[in-house]
């Protein structure tokens, strides 16, 4: 048996365990399985173990006194019990594993975890914990099983960290303020490949692959520079655009927490680092890319953007919870369609209670955002978190979700609440999943709308 | 919840190694492992190891420590050093014996 087959058996088989006993013992045994070397021996010691908890009255659910048979009568009952449970063991339960829906685990073992990243097909997720012992650590993680993630590497890479869309490589930025490119292909052993030191002024703050993955933009406080990353070892540096500049601060607003997407068909970008505007850059031909329009907003600062599938609409949500969506019909004249104001009075706090208007709690816990549309294009889901105080150890994310016309328009609002133990939520490609990283204890916790 | 060695049947062994292998101080899971494949040679199994931890706990032979990220040490209880003792000596009459009827054999 091979040792990536028996790894991936014997995390399935912690997954077979009662769920009391999953609550108490799978971090630490997945903490073991990290460290040992699986093989035949580990499994069929996990599958043991699990029919044995099942077993054991102390898990069991139920507990029935056993009627008085004769020894070939408990035999018949013990096999015709066992025997099942171990097919079911061995074949159904890895895949019922794969569809468990929630979890939540330590990204790192201290500090916050800023908004993570996914690769395309969602089975990497890469996230950076800023905290001691892991400043700036980026950590990359397999979720192919959402149930049970594997820490696949930590690096000293930078914070924020971004994947391009096929999963090879993630863009970093360092401490001192430069993106770095790493080889991810082996994700147990990620290798630097480059620094883009050449061409960004100012703090950068954030990066973004285009959907083909040749492209990389990365945006500053004055600039936003494109790169040819098609060979990721010798980027090039295309074009370097003045970006506008943030004026004035509403509350405690991390001038870091803009956005920088681009459209699915890799033609328009759009970044949010300017006061109450989005800039639309013509990034066709990237070497000659040029601002194609500004869209203005409400005297507020847009937090996350998303762009429909079919690159028709553009949607932000704002700092203070407004969501606006516009049509960009003819890329030169794009146009609001869609106004919903001050989303943060309806998002709840974690006792259920509604909070301020203000962004900024007492105590200073600010709202954080996510946004995106559906494949389809006919929803458009908003993620809201809010803490009652800073730091905080709870926190409720209320999701809004509209139906969306064809036209833009928003309609048949739906909302639901979770709380969460985290803050900083992201969509998930595919708009399904919500993974919330923490201010406190690095942890990351996934679940899936319904 | 106390009880003897004997009560756990085929799970007496991995326990006696456990508890042994506490018996120097607290350690976490992979450690316990570790540190049984080096003083016996015995490469033991996490669903061993886990099966194993679990009926010590609730036989308040063993007691977890505060877990340090995933990592959850372990200690031995006071009883469990009493229960370890006991069973060391019983192992050690049937070493004593084994041993003189082979001397005279």
């Amino acid at each position: 048996m091979k040792p990536a087959l028996a790894d991936r058996l014997c995390r399935a088989l912690v997954g077979c365990y009662p769920h009391r006993w999953k609550q108490r013992y799978a971090a630490e045994m997945l903490d073991v399985l990290d460290q040992h070397r699986a093989g035949p021996r580990t499994v069929l010691s996990l599958a043991g173990g699990a029919l044995t908890t099942h077993l054991d009255p102390g898990y069991r659910m139920e507990i029935r006194p056993m009627p008085r048979l004769s020894k070939d009568a408990k035999l018949a009952v013990v096999l015709s019990a066992a025997v099942p449970a171990a097919l079911f063991a061995l074949v159904a339960l890895p895949a019922i594993a794969q569809n468990i829906r929630e979890s939540s685990w330590h990204l790192s073992n201290s500090g916050a975890v800023g908004p993570v990243a996914f690769s395309r097909d969602r089975r990497i997720l890469a996230g950076a914990a800023d905290g001691p012992p892991w400043s700036g650590t980026s950590i990359l993680w397999d979720v192919t099983d959402q149930a049970l993630p594997r820490r696949l590497a930590a690096f000293e890479g930078g914070n924020p960290t971004t994947i391009s869309p096929d999963g090879r490589t993630v863009a970093t930025i360092a401490f001192g303020g430069q993106p770095i490119l790493w080889n991810v292909t082996r994700p147990r052993h990620p290798a630097r490949l480059a620094v883009l030191s050449a061409g960004l002024a100012g703090g950068p703050w954030g990066e973004a692959f285009s959907p083909s993955g040749r492209l990389l933009a990365a945006a500053s406080t004055s600039e936003l520079v494109l790169w040819n990353v098609a060979d990721p070892a010798r980027p090039r540096l295309l074009r370097t655009l003045a970006a506008p500049v943030q004026t004035g601060n509403p509350g405690n607003f991390d001038l870091g927490d803009g956005d920088l997407v681009f459209s699915p068909d890799g033609r328009i970008l759009a970044s949010a680092s300017g006061t109450d505007q989005i800039t639309l850059w013509n990034v066709t031909r990237p070497a000659r890319a040029t601002r194609i329009a500004t869209l203005r907003g409400p005297s507020d600062y847009f937090t996350a953007l998303a762009f429909s599938p079919r690159a028709n609409l553009l949607a932000g949500v704002t700092f203070h919870g407004s969501v606006l969506v516009f049509r960009l019909a003819g890329p030169g004249h794009p146009v609001r369609v869609a106004t919903r104001p001050h989303l943060l009075a309806s998002a709840r706090f974690p006792g259920g209670g509604r909070g301020p208007a203000d962004p900024c709690n007492p105590g200073c816990a600010t709202a954080a955002y996510a946004i995106g549309f559906t494949p389809d294009g006919h929803s458009l889901t908003v993620v809201i978190d809010r803490s009652e105080a800073f730091p905080s150890t709870t926190d409720r994310d209320t999701v809004f979700t509209w139906q969306v016309a064809s036209s833009g328009a928003l309609s048949d609002l739906t909302t639901i609440f979770r709380n969460v133990s985290d803050s900083q939520p992201t969509l998930a490609p595919g708009d399904r999943i919500v993974a919330d990283g923490s201010e406190l204890g690095g942890k990351v916790h996934l679940w899936t709308l319904p | 919840m106390h009880g003897k060695f004997d009560d756990l049947g085929r799970f007496a062994d991995p326990s006696a190694l456990i508890l042994t292998s506490l018996a120097d101080g607290p350690k976490h899971g992979y450690a316990i492992m570790t540190d049984i494949a080096a003083f016996s040679g015995v490469g033991m199994e996490p669903g061993t190891l886990y099966g194993a931890l679990s009926r010590l706990e609730r036989r308040g032979w063993i007691r977890p420590l505060t877990a340090d990220e995933r990592r959850r040490p372990y200690e031995i209880t006071a009883v469990g050093q009493q229960v370890l003792a006991e069973q060391l000596q019983s192992m050690q009459q049937i070493v004593r014996t084994g041993r003189q009827r082979i001397a005279t054999a």
